[in-house]
């Protein structure tokens, strides 16, 4: 509950420890995101007492994050799998050195 | 429809790129866009991430079964599994103090960055799927 998906934890645990293709290991983190998605929802409502959401902010997000997604998704298969998992190395480790040295 | 409505709009299509490609939530730029563009505090900011997450991963998701990239039976489990986690989770945030919550995290996606990284310096240059 750090306020991400839990993709950041999906897509290395796959690609590292099973051995799955960086390709599949990306897809099936965002359909394994929805449960978990949904689920966490609610209990961040409960524990924080009230609704913390811009409603209005949200809004705007979404409409771009959805066509967003979309392209993303239908680009991910033409990205060679050596590029991906740089790619994604490179994302983890900078969000990784930003949380270790400024918690 | 002002320019923050157009900046948001736009930190929305970045985050849901990298979704739709890396395979993570879209949190990691829907928090700044809020935070860094628009001064929404740290709590509020989070809350509006997890609910754009959930429309970005069901089009990203189902676009992605759609491309066939996708693994069913690998990926229900860690979607149930998932489920189990956040609750977990959601109890031990409240208990451990953030900074070090944050460090431990940090240092978990650093290793994870270096091992991903030696498996593709590793890997004979691959041509597209």
């Amino acid at each position: 509950m750090l306020g991400v998906g839990g993709g950041f934890v999906l897509v290395p645990l796959q690609a590292l420890w099973a051995g799955v293709p960086q390709r599949f290991a990306n897809a099936n983190s965002l359909v394994a995101i929805i449960p978990i998605a949904v689920a966490a929802l609610p209990i961040y409502y409960f524990r924080k007492g009230s609704p913390q959401v811009d409603l209005h902010a949200a809004l705007f997000l979404i409409i771009g994050s959805v066509v967003g997604a979309y392209v993303g998704a239908r680009v991910l298969r033409r990205i060679p799998d050596r590029e991906l998992k740089i790619g994604v190395a490179l994302i983890l480790g900078v969000v990784g050195l930003k949380e270790l040295l400024i918690p | 429809m002002t320019w923050g409505d157009a900046l948001l709009i736009a930190g929305g299509l970045g985050a849901g790129f990298l979704s739709g490609t890396i395979g993570i939530g879209g949190g990691l730029l829907f928090v700044p866009t809020m935070t860094v563009g628009f001064r929404i505090s740290q709590a509020v900011a989070q809350g509006t991430s997890l609910v754009a997450i959930v429309p970005t991963a069901i089009v990203g998701g189902i676009t992605h079964i759609r491309e066939g990239n996708v693994l069913l039976g690998p990926a229900m489990w860690m979607g149930g599994g998932g489920v189990g986690g956040a609750v977990l989770g959601a109890l031990v945030a409240v208990e451990v103090p953030g900074p070090i919550l944050a460090r431990i995290w940090g240092a978990f996606l650093v290793i994870s960055a270096y091992r991903l990284g030696l498996q593709a310096i590793r890997a004979v240059p691959s041509k597209a799927a």
